[in-house]
C-alpha cells in the first residue's frame, strides 16, 4: 500500500514498481506489444495503446515541465499555466476574437504599470496607483465582456468526456481526459490548439482563483504547511524546496506575458509527449496526430535545469505552531529516480513504513499505540531530480510528537543494523509486482505511465523492465541505502506543535 | 464530397504549405465516426441455500481475482450511548484475528503476496473487498470467509481501534471542510440522528468487546450478504470456493430493521461556526435532498448539471471562473438510497469575500425557478449525461458491483436505460418543474465556518434572520451531562464539604493552612517497567508553588508566582508560563483538596452535589467543583459513612496523555491536626500509570527566600 504525498497537484511518481519473483510470472509481451510509438517531424513523440472491450479510450499529454523549472519570480507559473490552458483558444471561449484581442492588450499595459508603480513601495505614489487600480479594474471588465467561459469544459462534456482535469507536479505537468472514442478527433483538435495558439483569457481573474486553491490546500491545511516549511529547510538551493502552488506574492504578481514566456520556453513538441490508450487504431490516431499536432512548429528543448542541491552536512529542525493537533516528519535526501541506487530505496521505504506489516506500523501503531498512523515513502516533492525519502507519524492522544520521533529513528538504525531475511525481500517484490499489475487495469493509468516513462527514463519500454530493476535488490542493498542515506546529519526533522 | 471535407481539406493544404495565418480548427465541422457498440459485460447470478447472494464476472485480461461484498448491516444499527461501535466492530473484525488467525497473521499473509482484503462497516451498510493475484483466489476466499464468519476481536486490536478513534475526535477540528459536513449532517438531520451523530470520547470509552461480538453474532447472516466476483477465474473453480467458505454457513433468522426516516423542518437559518486560523470561509447553503427512487430522480440529474455540476454550472461558473472568489466552488443535489440526501452549495473562499459567495449562490439556486436553461446548458447537460453513458460500462467493476446494488434494492437492472430514456426526452419546461419541486431558495440554511472578524459584513447581513453560532469544542468526556446546578445541589454540595472537612481535621484549621510543603516518590507504570520519581513541593496559597521533579539526576522544574510562572521547556531548562497557562491552573486548583476543603462554606465557591455513587467499591458522595462558566473542574468523592476523601476526578494533562484522570485515595498522612492523603494511585482513562507516595509533609512551612524565583 504505497502512500503518496498528501497534496501533490500531480499525479506524484507514477512510476510504479514491478516485481518478477520467482514463481509465477506474468507475461507483459502481450500489452508491450499492443503499443505503437511515432515521432512527428517537429518532435513530439505519440504513443497509442489499442486495448479494452468498450468503446472509449483515455487521452494524456504530458508536459516535461513542472514546479522545479518555475523562475525564481514566478513560483508556480507552471501551475498557473496549467489553468491557462484551460481558458480557451481563438476559436473556443470568445464572442469577439478581435476585440477580446485588443482589450486584453489594455490589461496588460496597465497591469504592467500598475505593477512597476507598486514595486516602488514606499516611494511608490499612492495616488498613481489608486488611478491605476481602478483602470485595470475597469480594463479586466471590459476584457470579460467578450469571454465564452468555460468553452473547453463544455465542448468536452457535451460530446461525452469525462474526467477531463490536470495536474502541475514538481517533475511535470498533465492534462488528461477520457472519450467515448468516436470522439478521438475532437481531443486532436482542442488538445493541438490549446498549446499551439491559446488564448490566456481571464489571465487576472484565474489569478484569484489560484491564489484562493493556495489558501485551501496549503495555507487551511496544517499538515499541508508542516511539509512545506520541512521542504524548505531541507533545500537550500533546489527548487523542490518551494511548493509547487508558488508563494502567494508570486502568485498575485503574475502576468500574462509572463505566462505566455514559459508556455512558449517549455510548451515545445520536443519537450512533449501524447499517449492514448483505448478503442483506438493506431494508424488513424497517427493520421490525425499528423493532421492536428504537426502544426506546431519545431523547436528545440528547452534547457535542463542545472542546480545542484549541495550535500547537507548536519540535521536540520522546523516547528510549526498551529492550533491543530501535532504531527511529526522528517526526510533524508535520496538520489533521483534514475539512479542505480532508487530500487533499493524505494525497498526500504516499503519495508520500513508501507502497510500493515511494516516496522513502523507494527511498532508505533500496533505495538506502543503511540501513532494513529505512521509511514514512509521515496520521492517527495518529486523524484526527476534528488528528492527526499520522508517518514511521518500522527501522534494518538496520549502521545507526542517527541515520542514518534525517538521510535522512528529506532526504527530506522533497525534498517541499518540488521539485514532483512530474505523471505522479506521477496514479499517486498511480490508487492510490487501485484501493485504494478493493478496498475495495468485502467486507460487512464496505462496512458499516464506510457507518456511517464517515455518522458522521465527516455522511453516507455522502461515500463516494463522496471522488473528487472527491482528484481535485482538484495537485503545487502537495502541495509548499504540506509547506511548511506539515513543519517542524522542528511535528516530534516519538523514537528507540528499545538498551541493551547 | 461534402462542403466541410472540402474545407478541411483546403486547411490542410495550407497548413502543408506552412501558412500560419491558419484558420483555427472548426470542431463543429468535424465528422465523427459512430460510436462501436457497448457491450455489457454479462453478470452471472446464484444464489444458494442458505440465502446469500453471489455475482460473478469473469474478466481475463490480467491475472487478478476481486471480491467485493455488501452485507445488510449500518451503524445506524448501533445505539446511542455507543456511537462508534459499529466502526470499530467492522475494523477490528479484519484486524483483530480470527478463529484459524491471528490478526497480525493476517496481515502477513496477504502482505507477504501483495494482496488485500479489508472490511467495514458504515452508514447503512458494511463493505468488504479482496484484491490478489488470481494465484492466490483460494487464500483470498479463506481470509474473507473467517473475517466476516468467525472474528475473535483481540483485546489489543480492539484498543488499537479505540486509541485511532479517540484520535480522529481530537482532531475533528483541524480541517474546516470536515467541520462543515459534519456540523451540516446534524443540521439537516437532527444530531441524534444516525445519520448525523458521531462519537465522542464517552461513547468509545463505553464500548466493550461483549459489545462488539454481540454486534457481529446479531447481524452477519449469509442471507444479509452478496458477494461479487469478477476477475481472472474459472466459474467451476470459482464457484467450489464458494460453497468451501460459505457454502456451510447456516442461515440465521434476522429481521434488519430499516434506516429510520428523517423528520425535516424547513425553515430559513443561518449557522456560524467561529474558527480563527483559518485563510478561507466555508460557505455552505441549501436543505434537505430527495431519494433515488423519487420519480423526477432522472430530471434532477438535468437539473444537478445546470446548477452546479462542474465548469460550465451556473455556481461554478459565477463563483469560481467569474467572480474569482473560489478554487472549490460547486452544488449538489443528492439523492440517497435509504434516506433523503441534502441539497448543497459549496464555496471556500477568503473571509472577505464570504457574504457575498454566499448572496451569489442563493442567487443561482433562486434562477433555476426563473430563469429556464439556456440551449448551451441543456446541451451540456443532457448531451453530456448521454454521450459520456458508455462510461457506465467501461469497467467490469462497476457494472457488477451495480448490478449488486440494484439486486440489493430491488431496482430493475435497465434502471440506467431507463434513466437515460427519460433524459434524452427532457425539456427546458422539464428541468424547471424539477427545480421548483425540489429547490427552495427561500427555505434554506446557510452555514458558514471561518472568522467573522474578517468576513465582508456581517451574517445577519444575509436578510436570513439571526445567525446561530455553534460551538464545537469537544467534549471532554467527563460525565458533566447529569449535573444538576442550582440553589439546592450548590447547599448540598456545600454540606459535603463541611462535613468532609470535619472528618479531616476541621473546617477551622482547613482555613488556617496558608501553605504546605510536601515529599513524596511518584512511581510511574510505564511498558518498560516501573520508574520512581522523587518530588518535592511547596505551596503558598492561593497562587505561589514551587515543584521539582527528579530522575537520574535531572531536575524539572515548575514554578508559579503570582501572575508569572516557569514550566519545563521541551530543549531542556525552563521556559515562562504564559498567559493560558496561568489561567489554567487558576482553574485547576478546583481540583486541590486543601483549597477546596478551606473554600466548604464560601458561597461563592461554585460546588455541587451531583449524587451517590461508588467509587472503588466504597459508598460515597461525589461534589463537582465548576468554574466561571459552570463547567467541571474537578469531581470529589467523599466516603458516605465517614466522609472521608475516596477519590478525586477530572479531565488532566499526563505525561502520559490526555484523559480522564482518577486519584484514588488509598491511606492518610497526619500534620498539624490535619488528614491528608498519604498514597494516591493514579488512573488515566481507567488504566493505572501511576502512585503517588506522601512521605513527608508540613503544614504552614517557613518559606525561603526566592523560593518562587526562576530556577538557574
Amino acid at each position: 500500500m504505497k502512500v503518496r504525498d498528501f497534496r501533490t497537484l500531480a499525479l506524484g511518481c507514477c512510476l510504479l514498481l514491478v516485481a518478477a519473483s520467482a514463481g509465477f510470472a506474468f507475461d507483459f509481451s502481450e500489452i508491450e506489444n499492443s503499443v505503437t510509438e511515432f515521432t512527428l517531424d517537429n518532435g513530439l513523440r505519440v504513443l497509442v495503446m489499442q486495448r479494452g472491450d468498450a468503446p472509449v479510450a483515455s487521452f494524456v499529454t504530458f508536459a516535461n515541465v513542472g514546479g522545479a523549472n518555475d523562475p525564481k519570480e514566478y513560483t508556480g507559473i507552471a501551475h498557473m499555466l496549467e489553468h491557462m490552458a484551460f481558458k480557451g483558444t481563438r476559436d473556443l471561449g470568445t464572442t469577439d476574437l478581435e476585440a477580446e484581442l485588443e482589450a486584453m492588450r489594455v490589461e496588460d499595459s496597465l497591469w504592467h504599470e500598475l505593477r512597476a508603480e507598486r514595486k516602488k513601495r514606499d516611494l511608490a505614489d499612492s495616488a498613481r496607483i489608486a488611478e491605476l487600480e481602478a483602470a485595470f479594474e475597469e480594463a479586466v471588465e471590459a476584457a470579460n465582456q467578450y469571454v465564452d467561459p468555460n468553452a473547453i469544459w463544455r465542448t468536452y462534456e457535451e460530446h461525452g468526456g469525462v474526467g477531463l482535469n490536470a495536474g502541475t507536479g514538481m517533475d511535470m505537468t498533465v492534462y488528461f481526459v477520457n472519450l467515448p472514442s468516436n470522439k478521438a478527433e475532437l481531443w486532436f483538435a482542442i488538445e493541438s490548439e490549446r498549446f499551439y495558439r491559446p488564448v490566456f483569457r481571464e489571465m487576472y481573474k484565474e489569478r484569484n482563483v489560484v491564489a484562493e486553491e493556495r489558501r485551501m490546500v496549503l495555507e487551511n491545511n496544517p499538515i499541508s504547511k508542516l511539509l512545506d516549511q520541512l521542504k524548505a529547510a531541507a533545500f537550500m538551493a533546489h527548487p523542490y524546496g518551494i511548493a509547487i502552488i508558488g508563494h502567494m506574492s508570486d502568485i498575485m504578481n503574475y502576468s500574462r506575458q509572463a505566462v505566455k514566456e514559459h508556455l512558449d520556453r517549455y510548451y515545445v513538441p520536443s519537450n512533449m509527449c501524447v499517449a492514448i490508450v483505448g478503442d483506438v487504431d493506431p494508424k488513424e490516431m497517427h493520421k490525425l496526430a499528423r493532421k492536428y499536432w504537426e502544426r506546431l512548429p519545431a523547436s528545440p528543448p528547452p534547457e535542463e535545469l542545472a542546480t545542484v542541491e549541495p550535500p547537507q552536512k548536519g540535521e536540520r529542525r522546523v516547528y510549526l505552531e498551529d492550533p491543530a493537533q501535532p504531527f511529526f516528519a522528517a526526510a533524508w535526501h535520496i538520489p533521483h529516480e534514475r539512479h542505480p541506487d532508487w530500487p533499493a530505496i524505494e525497498a526500504m521505504v516499503d519495508y520500513l513504513g508501507q502497510g500493515r506489516t511494516s516496522l513502523l506500523y507494527k511498532d508505533l501503531v500496533k505495538e506502543k499505540k503511540i501513532a494513529a498512523q505512521a509511514g514512509a515513502f521515496a520521492g517527495m516533492p518529486g523524484s526527476k531530480y534528488p528528492s527526499l525519502a520522508l517518514v511521518y507519524a500522527m501522534p494518538t492522544t496520549e502521545s507526542s510528537n517527541e515520542e514518534c520521533e525517538q521510535a522512528v529513528f529506532d526504527q530506522v538504525e533497525r534498517m541499518k543494523e540488521e539485514l532483512i531475511p530474505a523471505a522479506e525481500v521477496e514479499k517486498i517484490k511480490a508487492r510490487a509486482k501485484a501493485q504494478f499489475i493493478n496498475g495495468l487495469t485502467s486507460n487512464q493509468g496505462l496512458a499516464m505511465q506510457l507518456a511517464g516513462y517515455e518522458v522521465l527514463s527516455g522511453s516507455w519500454r522502461n515500463m516494463f523492465n522496471e522488473l528487472d530493476r527491482i528484481n535485482a535488490v538484495t537485503a545487502d542493498d537495502i541495509q548499504r541505502v540506509a547506511r548511506e542515506y539515513f543519517t542524522r546529519q542528511n535528516r530534516t526533522v519538523a514537528h507540528l506543535e499545538t498551541t493551547k | 464530397m461534402s462542403m466541410h471535407r472540402i474545407l478541411i481539406a483546403v486547411v490542410l493544404l495550407l497548413v502543408g504549405l506552412g501558412a500560419t495565418a491558419g484558420v483555427a480548427q472548426d470542431i463543429e465541422s468535424i465528422d465523427f465516426p459512430k460510436l462501436n457498440d457497448i457491450n455489457i459485460p454479462d453478470v452471472e447470478k446464484v444464489t444458494l441455500d442458505n440465502g446469500m447472494r453471489i455475482y460473478l464476472l469473469q474478466d481475463r485480461s490480467l491475472p487478478l481475482f476481486n471480491v467485493n461484498c455488501r452485507i445488510n448491516v449500518g451503524s445506524y444499527l448501533e445505539p446511542a450511548d455507543k456511537v462508534g461501535l459499529a466502526n470499530i466492530c467492522g475494523d477490528v473484525m479484519r484486524t483483530g484475528g480470527t478463529e484459524k488467525w491471528a490478526g497480525d497473521e493476517i496481515d502477513e499473509l496477504l502482505e507477504g503476496i501483495g494482496g488485500t482484503v479489508e472490511h467495514g462497516i458504515r452508514l447503512t451498510e458494511g463493505t468488504a473487498y479482496v484484491n490478489v493475484l488470481s494465484e492466490y483466489a483460494d487464500l483470498g476466499m479463506e481470509v474473507l470467509s473467517e473475517v466476516m464468519r468467525r472474528p475473535v476481536f483481540e483485546e489489543d486490536k480492539i484498543e488499537l481501534a479505540k486509541v485511532q478513534a479517540r484520535t480522529g475526535i481530537s482532531r475533528r477540528n483541524d480541517d474546516i471542510a470536515q467541520i462543515s459536513l459534519r456540523e451540516w449532517q446534524k443540521i439537516m438531520y437532527g444530531e441524534d440522528s444516525p445519520y448525523a451523530r458521531h462519537s465522542e470520547y464517552a461513547t468509545i470509552n463505553a464500548i466493550t468487546r461483549d459489545d462488539l461480538v454481540a454486534f457481529h453474532r446479531q447481524w452477519y447472516h449469509p442471507q444479509n450478504i452478496q458477494i461479487a466476483i469478477r476477475g481472472d477465474f474459472d466459474r467451476k473453480k470459482v464457484m467450489a470456493l464458494v460453497r468451501k467458505y460459505f457454502g456451510d454457513w447456516p442461515a440465521g433468522s434476522v429481521d434488519v430493521p430499516p434506516p429510520p426516516p428523517v423528520d425535516y423542518d424547513w425553515r430559513s437559518q443561518v449557522y456560524y461556526i467561529e474558527k480563527t486560523d483559518v485563510e478561507q470561509s466555508y460557505v455552505r447553503c441549501g436543505h434537505i435532498g430527495g431519494l433515488t427512487t423519487d420519480p423526477d430522480y432522472a430530471d434532477r440529474i438535468v437539473m444537478n448539471s445546470v446548477l452546479g455540476g462542474g465548469f460550465g454550472s451556473r455556481i461554478t461558473e459565477n463563483v469560481r471562473t467569474k467572480q474569482g472568489l473560489a478554487y472549490a466552488a460547486f452544488g449538489n443535489y443528492i439523492s440517497n438510497y435509504d434516506y433523503p440526501g441534502y441539497f448543497i452549495c459549496v464555496a471556500s473562499t477568503k473571509p472577505q469575500s464570504t457574504v457575498q459567495a454566499a448572496r451569489e449562490m442563493i442567487k443561482q439556486t433562486r434562477s433555476m425557478l426563473t430563469d429556464p436553461p439556456t440551449k448551451t446548458e441543456m446541451a451540456q447537460a443532457k448531451d453530456g449525461y448521454l454521450n459520456s453513458f458508455v462510461f457506465n460500462f467501461d469497467s467490469p467493476r462497476e457494472v457488477i458491483n451495480r448490478i449488486m446494488t440494484y439486486d440489493y434494492y430491488g431496482l430493475p437492472e435497465d434502471r440506467l436505460q431507463q434513466v437515460k430514456e427519460r433524459i434524452e426526452a427532457i425539456t427546458p419546461e422539464d428541468v424547471m418543474a424539477a427545480a421548483r419541486n425540489n429547490l427552495r431558495p427561500d427555505e434554506m440554511v446557510v452555514l458558514v465556518v471561518g472568522d467573522a472578524s474578517r468576513f465582508d459584513v456581517p451574517l445577519e447581513e444575509l436578510g436570513l434572520g439571526p445567525v446561530t453560532q455553534i460551538d464545537i469544542t469537544i467534549p471532554s468526556g467527563a460525565e458533566s451531562e447529569d449535573l444538576v446546578v442550582d440553589e439546592e445541589t450548590r447547599a448540598m454540595g456545600r454540606e459535603v464539604l463541611v462535613k468532609a472537612a470535619q472528618a479531616h481535621g476541621g473546617l477551622d484549621a482547613f482555613k488556617k493552612v496558608t501553605g504546605v510543603s510536601r515529599k513524596a516518590t511518584l512511581t510511574v507504570t510505564t511498558p518498560q517497567g516501573e520508574i520512581p520519581l522523587a518530588v518535592e513541593e511547596l505551596v503558598v496559597y492561593p497562587d505561589k508553588s514551587r515543584s521539582v521533579v527528579s530522575f537520574m539526576g535531572q531536575q524539572m522544574y515548575d514554578i508559579r508566582d503570582g501572575q508569572t510562572g516557569w514550566k519545563p521547556s521541551q530543549m531542556g531548562g525552563v521556559e515562562a508560563k504564559t498567559e493560558k497557562d496561568i489561567m489554567k491552573e487558576d482553574r485547576e486548583r478546583g481540583r486541590d483538596f486543601i483549597w477546596v476543603l478551606q473554600h466548604a462554606d464560601d458561597p461563592s465557591f461554585d460546588a455541587v452535589f451531583v449524587g451517590p455513587a461508588k467509587s472503588g467499591g466504597v459508598d460515597v458522595h461525589m461534589v463537582a467543583i465548576l468554574d466561571d462558566k459552570s463547567e467541571e473542574i474537578a469531581r470529589f468523592a467523599f466516603g458516605a459513612e465517614n466522609h472521608q476523601v475516596v477519590s478525586i476526578s477530572y479531565w488532566g494533562e499526563t505525561f502520559m496523555g490526555d484523559g480522564m484522570v482518577t486519584d484514588h485515595v488509598n491511606s492518610m498522612i497526619t500534620a498539624s491536626g490535619l488528614t491528608l492523603p498519604k498514597v494516591v494511585q493514579k488512573e488515566l482513562n481507567g488504566q493505572k500509570f501511576g502512585k503517588v507516595d506522601v512521605t513527608e509533609l508540613t503544614i504552614n512551612p517557613e518559606v525561603p527566600e526566592n523560593a518562587f524565583a526562576k530556577p538557574e
